[in-house]
C-alpha cells in the first residue's frame, strides 16, 4: 500500500489557466448567474483542446462586460454596444484567431442590435455568448430589450411597457448559423453548447439566463439567486429544434431551452477566397 | 407665461442633482424625454419616468443615444418641448445630431453630468472635460449656448432657463454639470408655479400659405410651426434658404451661415450670465465653473485673509464664452487663475483673451475628484507674486500630483 | 424614386387621410417641388435615423401620420429598425431598397454601369419582411417600383394600420450615369419581370436569393397593441384614476373601402 507523501503539494484551481487570478476576487454580486457562465466557458476551453493563444475574447459594458477583465486570453474590454464590431475587426484582420464575445443584453442587443444582425447576417466567424438578466444591471437596474411587459425597472416605475425581444428569433432571422440557450443553472449543457459552437464555423449565438439578484429580483420580489436558480430548475423545459418564433421569455413564465438552430452557410472570410 | 401647477413639484426638498433636474424638466413644461441610462446621469431619467405621468409628458428609454437625441429634435418639430439627459461616451455620440439641430434651428436641452474620461473613463467619478467638446463637438460651424450650474438648486433653475434660452434662440442649449454636482444632496426650494417664467415657443400664427421656415425676425431668429398643422414643412439638413429649400452655393452658404453664428454673437449680452464680487480692482482673479466654483470659495476665502485682492469670477454661462468681460479684466489685473478638472479648456479661452496683457495661471485636475482648496489658495498666491509677464498658461503643479507621482508618471507607492 | 413618389401620392389619396397630416422623415432628398404638391411635412434627417426622428415626431404629436422612407434603412438603422418593430410604434416605414445582385433568377442584371449599392455582391442582403416580423412589425409587403397600383394600396391599407407597418420597394438607386432623378428602366423592368406575387406568403421564404425570382406581396398583417396603447393601459392600471391617457384619444380607423384587386383573403389576423 503506497503512503501518503508528506510534501506539501501546491494548491491549483482547475481554471486557473483560464482565469487572471490577480483579479479574483470578482466584482459581481452574491447570487448573480455571471460566474457559471464564466466557470462553463472556461470548462468548455479547456475541453475543446483550443490552442488559448488563438482566442480573443472581447466585451462591452455592463456587468457582463467585466468578464473580458477576469479571462486570461487576448482580452479587450471595448465601448458600449461595439464588441461585436470591434470583433469583426479582429477577425477580419486575422482570421486565425478564435473570436468569442461575451456581453449582456443591453449591450448586444439594444444598443449593439445594429452590429448583431449585421454580423449575423455576413456570418462572421465568431461566438457570441449572451448573458440575458432582463435588466441593466451596472449602471443600477433599468430597463432592458429583454425585460418582460409590466415588470418594474428604475426606467419604468410603473411597469415595462416595452414587448421583449426574443433573442433566438432575432438571431435566427438575421442569419445565425447556431443559436441556443441555456440557463445558468444548467452549467453541463451550457458547457457542451459552447463546445459545440467553438468547432462551429459561422455566427453562433448561446443566450443564457442568468438572475440578478440585486436588482431584477429584488425589485420585482423574486428572491435572491438561489430562489431564481430554484425557478430555472422548475419552470424550464428542453426543447431541441424549437421553433425560434415560440420562444418568447415572459415574467415568470416557463422559458424553453435547448439547440434550436445547427445550420451550415458559408461564413465572412470564408467567401473572400 | 407662467409654468402650470401641475407640473411643479412646490416645496422644499432635500434631494440630489440629478433629481432636482428632473423636477425642473417638468416644471419647465418638457413633454417629451428620450434617454438612455449612462452612469451618473441616470437618476434624472428615472426621475423623470416616475413624474411624467403628472405633466402628461412621455419620457421613452430609446435603444441608444443616437436615437435618443434624434427622437428629441422630432418631437420638437412635432411641437414639445424636449430634451436628453447623457454623460460623455453617449455625448460624443451625439454629435451628429446636435449638428443637425444646429442646423436645423431646433429648440433642444442636453443634459450632460460630465464623468471622468475620456471613453469609458471612470464613470462613478467626477469630470469637467467636455467643455471644449460641448462648444466644437459637431462638425461644421455652428454655436450653441452651455451652461454650468453649482448645486442643484442650480440644476433645478437653471434646467428651466435653459428651456426658455432654447426656445429664445432656436439653438442647442447644453447643460453642463457634472457627477459631483448631480450626485450631491442639498436643499432645494421648489417655488410655486406662478413665480416660474417660461418661455413659449415662437410660433408662427399666420397663413400657411405665407409661412417660411427660416424667415428671421428682427432678432435673427425665425419663428417656428408645428409638423402636421398643414404648413407643409420642408425642413433639411443641407444648407437651405429661407422656405427650407437646400441651395448649395458659395453666396448662399455664406448668408445663412453668418445668421446660424451671429444669432448667439450678436445677443451675447442677453445670453451671457456672470456671477462676479470683487473683480474691480483685484490682483488676482478666479476664473471658474461648476463644481470648481464651490471649492475655489474655500481657496479664495483663505487667500482674502491674507490680503491677498482677490476677485471671484463665477461663468454661469460657459459658452458663448464672455470675450469683452475678460479683455477689460485683464487691463486691471496681474492674473487670472483657472482651476478646472481637466488639463486646460476654459483656460485657454481666458489666455486667449488676455492678449498677453496677464498672467494666466492653470490649476489642472485630472478628474475622479475635485481640487484641493490649498492648491487654488497656493495657485492664487503664486499668481499674486509672480512680477513678470509669462507668456501662455503656467500650470500649476498641483499637491495631489506632487504626492502621487515620481517624475516619469509612476505611482508613487 | 419619382415612381414610388406617384404611388406615395396615390396611396395617401386612397387612404382618406390628409396629406397635412403626413410627415416623413427621410434621408432621401425629395425635391421641395415635389413635397409642396404632396402637401405633406418633410424632414431630411440624418442617414439611418429616420425612423426614430419619426418616433419622436409621434410620441410628440399622436395625431400625426409619420412614414419614414428610409433609403438606409438596414445599415445604419437597422437597430432602431428592430427596435421600433419590437414596441410596435406607429409608423410606415418605407424602405426604398437599390440592393445590387449580379443575378436573379438565374439572369444577370442588364446594368453594367458602376453602381454604388449598400450590399457587396457576396454578402448576402436581409429578408426585411423576415426581420420585421419576427421583431413584430404588423404589416409586412415587398413590391418592386414598378408594381405602383400595388404600392399604392399597401400604403393606403398601411397608414391605416395601427401599429408599425413596413414596405419594402426595390428600385435601383441612383448612379453616375442617369444622375439622381433617372431611373434606370431597364433595371426597373427587369426587377418587375423576374418578380412574382405570393400574398400572405411565410416571410421566411421571401429572401432575395440569385437562383430564384423575386417574391412580391403582401405578406402579413395583423393586429397588436401599439406603444401608447400598452402604455396607458399598464399605467392606467397602476395609477389608478389619478392617470390621464397620454395624448389624443385614438380612434380606430377603419379601412376606406379598399380593394386590393389581387389579394381576397388579405386578413387582419394572418
Amino acid at each position: 500500500m503506497e503512503t501518503l507523501k508528506t510534501k506539501k503539494m501546491k494548491e491549483v484551481h482547475p481554471m486557473e489557466n483560464v482565469l487572471r487570478m490577480d483579479r479574483i476576487p470578482h466584482i459581481w454580486c452574491p447570487g448573480c448567474g455571471i460566474g457559471l457562465a464564466v466557470t462553463a466557458f472556461a470548462a468548455a476551453l479547456e475541453k475543446a483542446k483550443i490552442d488559448l493563444n488563438k482566442v480573443a475574447i472581447v466585451s462591452g459594458i455592463g456587468c457582463t462586460g467585466r468578464v473580458a477583465g477576469y479571462v486570461k486570453l487576448d482580452s479587450f474590454h471595448t465601448t458600449h454596444g461595439r464588441a461585436i464590431a470591434f470583433a469583426t475587426g479582429i477577425k477580419v484582420a486575422n482570421p486565425d484567431i478564435k473570436v468569442v464575445v461575451f456581453s449582456g443584453d443591453g449591450d448586444l442587443i439594444s444598443i449593439g442590435g445594429n452590429h448583431f444582425i449585421h454580423a449575423a447576417r455576413r456570418n462572421i466567424d465568431m461566438l457570441v455568448i449572451c448573458v440575458n438578466n432582463f435588466i441593466y444591471a451596472m449602471t443600477g437596474g433599468q430597463v432592458a430589450p429583454t425585460t418582460p411587459l409590466a415588470v418594474y425597472a428604475t426606467t419604468c416605475p410603473f411597469g415595462s411597457v416595452e414587448p421583449p425581444i426574443n433573442i433566438p428569433y432575432l438571431a435566427d432571422s438575421s442569419g445565425a448559423v447556431y443559436v441556443a440557450r441555456w440557463t445558468t443553472l444548467h452549467i453541463r449543457r451550457l458547457t457542451n453548447s459552447f463546445i459545440e459552437a467553438l468547432n462551429k464555423k459561422g455566427f453562433s449565438v448561446v443566450e443564457v439566463i442568468s438572475p440578478c439578484p440585486q436588482y431584477y429580483s429584488r425589485v420585482n420580489r423574486l428572491g435572491d439567486g438561489l430562489d431564481m436558480m430554484k425557478f430555472y430548475h422548475d419552470n424550464t423545459e428542453i426543447r431541441h429544434g424549437e421553433d425560434t418564433k415560440n420562444l418568447d421569455i415572459g415574467f415568470q413564465s416557463k422559458i424553453i431551452m435547448g439547440k434550436f438552430i445547427d445550420r451550415e452557410r458559408p461564413s465572412y472570410t470564408e467567401r473572400f477566397d | 407665461m407662467k409654468a402650470n401647477p401641475k407640473d411643479v413639484l412646490t416645496g422644499v426638498h432635500y434631494i440630489d442633482g440629478d433629481v432636482a433636474s428632473g423636477y425642473g424638466i417638468l416644471a419647465a413644461g418638457c413633454k417629451f424625454v428620450a434617454g438612455y441610462p449612462i452612469t451618473p446621469s441616470t437618476e434624472t431619467a428615472e426621475t423623470f419616468a416616475r413624474v411624467a405621468p403628472k405633466g402628461n409628458a412621455m419620457f421613452i428609454q430609446m435603444e441608444d443615444e443616437l436615437a435618443s437625441i434624434s427622437a428629441v429634435i422630432g418631437a420638437s418639430f412635432a411641437g414639445v418641448k424636449s430634451m436628453t439627459i447623457t454623460s460623455g461616451p453617449g455625448y460624443s455620440l451625439m454629435m451628429d445630431a446636435i449638428g443637425f439641430g444646429a442646423m436645423l434651428e431646433s429648440p433642444f436641452v442636453l443634459l450632460n453630468i460630465q464623468r471622468g474620461g475620456p471613453s469609458t473613463g471612470a464613470p462613478t467619478k467626477t469630470g469637467q472635460a467636455d467643455m471644449m467638446q460641448s462648444r466644437w463637438g459637431s462638425h461644421g460651424d455652428y454655436e450653441i449656448i452651455a451652461i454650468s450650474p453649482d448645486s442643484p438648486q442650480e440644476l433645478f433653475d437653471y434646467t428651466i432657463k435653459a428651456f426658455n434660452l432654447a426656445e429664445m434662440y432656436r439653438c442647442p442649449v447644453m447643460i453642463m454639470s457634472d457627477e459631483c454636482v448631480g450626485h450631491m444632496t442639498e436643499k432645494v426650494v421648489i417655488p410655486p408655479a406662478e413665480e416660474i417664467e417660461l418661455e413659449p415657443r415662437r410660433l408662427y400664427d399666420g397663413p400657411p400659405s405665407e409661412y417660411l421656415p427660416f424667415k428671421p425676425d428682427d432678432d435673427f431668429i425665425p419663428k417656428m410651426a408645428k409638423a402636421g398643422a398643414g404648413y407643409n414643412l420642408y425642413i433639411s439638413g443641407h444648407v437651405h434658404d429661407e422656405r427650407g429649400y437646400p441651395v448649395i452655393n458659395e453666396k448662399f452658404k455664406s448668408v445663412y451661415l453668418r445668421r446660424l453664428v451671429d444669432k448667439i454673437r450678436r445677443n451675447k449680452e442677453k445670453i451671457i450670465e456672470l456671477k462676479e464680487e470683487y473683480t474691480d480692482d483685484a490682483e488676482v482673479i478666479v476664473v471658474s465653473y461648476g463644481i470648481s466654483s464651490r471649492v475655489a470659495v474655500r481657496g479664495i476665502e483663505k487667500a482674502r485673509k491674507k490680503g491677498i485682492k482677490i476677485g471671484n469670477l463665477r461663468l454661469v454661462t460657459v459658452w458663448p464664452f464672455p470675450d469683452e468681460k475678460i479683455i477689460n479684466l485683464a487691463k486691471t489685473t496681474k492674473a487670472f487663475v483657472v482651476p478646472e478638472i481637466n488639463h486646460g479648456q476654459i483656460a485657454f479661452e481666458v489666455e486667449r483673451c488676455c492678449h498677453g496683457k496677464a498672467n494666466v495661471v492653470l490649476v489642472p485636475h485630472s478628474g475622479a475628484g475635485v481640487h484641493n482648496p490649498d492648491d487654488i489658495y497656493d495657485a492664487i498666491v503664486l499668481a499674486a507674486k509672480e512680477k513678470k509677464k509669462i507668456e501662455g498658461i503656467v500650470e500649476y503643479k498641483t499637491k495631489l500630483e506632487k504626492l502621487v507621482f515620481e517624475g516619469d508618471y509612476k505611482l508613487k507607492e | 424614386m419619382s415612381l414610388i413618389i406617384t404611388a406615395f401620392a396615390q396611396g395617401i389619396e386612397k387612404s382618406g387621410i390628409k396629406p397635412a397630416e403626413v410627415c416623413v422623415p427621410s434621408d432621401i432628398p425629395f425635391e421641395p417641388d415635389v413635397v409642396k404638391q404632396l402637401g405633406i411635412d418633410y424632414f431630411h434627417t440624418i442617414r439611418g435615423r429616420a425612423i426614430v426622428f419619426g418616433t419622436g415626431l409621434k410620441l410628440a404629436n399622436l395625431a400625426l401620420k409619420v412614414v419614414p422612407v428610409v433609403g438606409d434603412l438596414m445599415t445604419l438603422g437597422g437597430n432602431h429598425f428592430v427596435h421600433a418593430s419590437r414596441r410596435n410604434m406607429e409608423l410606415l416605414v418605407i424602405c426604398v431598397n437599390n440592393f445590387i445582385y449580379k443575378k436573379i433568377g438565374g439572369k444577370s442584371i442588364p446594368s453594367t454601369s458602376p453602381v454604388f449599392s449598400l450590399y457587396s455582391t457576396f454578402e448576402e442582403p436581409f429578408n426585411i419582411p423576415h426581420l420585421g416580423n419576427s421583431c413584430g412589425a404588423i404589416y409586412t409587403a415587398r413590391w418592386t417600383a414598378l408594381h405602383t397600383d400595388e404600392i399604392a394600396i399597401s400604403i393606403a391599407e398601411a397608414l391605416n394600420k395601427r401599429g408599425l407597418s413596413v414596405i419594402e420597394i426595390l428600385a435601383p438607386g441612383p448612379d453616375y450615369y442617369t444622375g439622381i432623378n433617372n431611373i434606370n428602366s431597364d433595371l426597373v423592368k427587369f426587377y418587375h419581370e423576374n418578380s412574382e406575387i405570393k400574398n400572405n406568403e411565410d416571410p421566411r421564404n421571401v429572401g432575395i436569393t440569385p437562383e430564384e425570382n423575386i417574391v412580391v406581396g403582401k405578406f402579413t398583417d395583423k393586429e397588436r397593441p401599439t406603444f401608447i396603447d400598452v402604455y396607458n393601459a399598464q399605467l392606467s392600471k397602476v395609477i389608478g384614476d389619478k392617470f390621464t391617457p397620454y395624448g389624443p384619444v385614438q380612434t380606430s380607423r377603419s379601412g376606406a373601402g379598399l380593394g386590393t384587386g389581387q389579394n381576397e383573403s388579405g386578413g387582419k389576423n394572418g
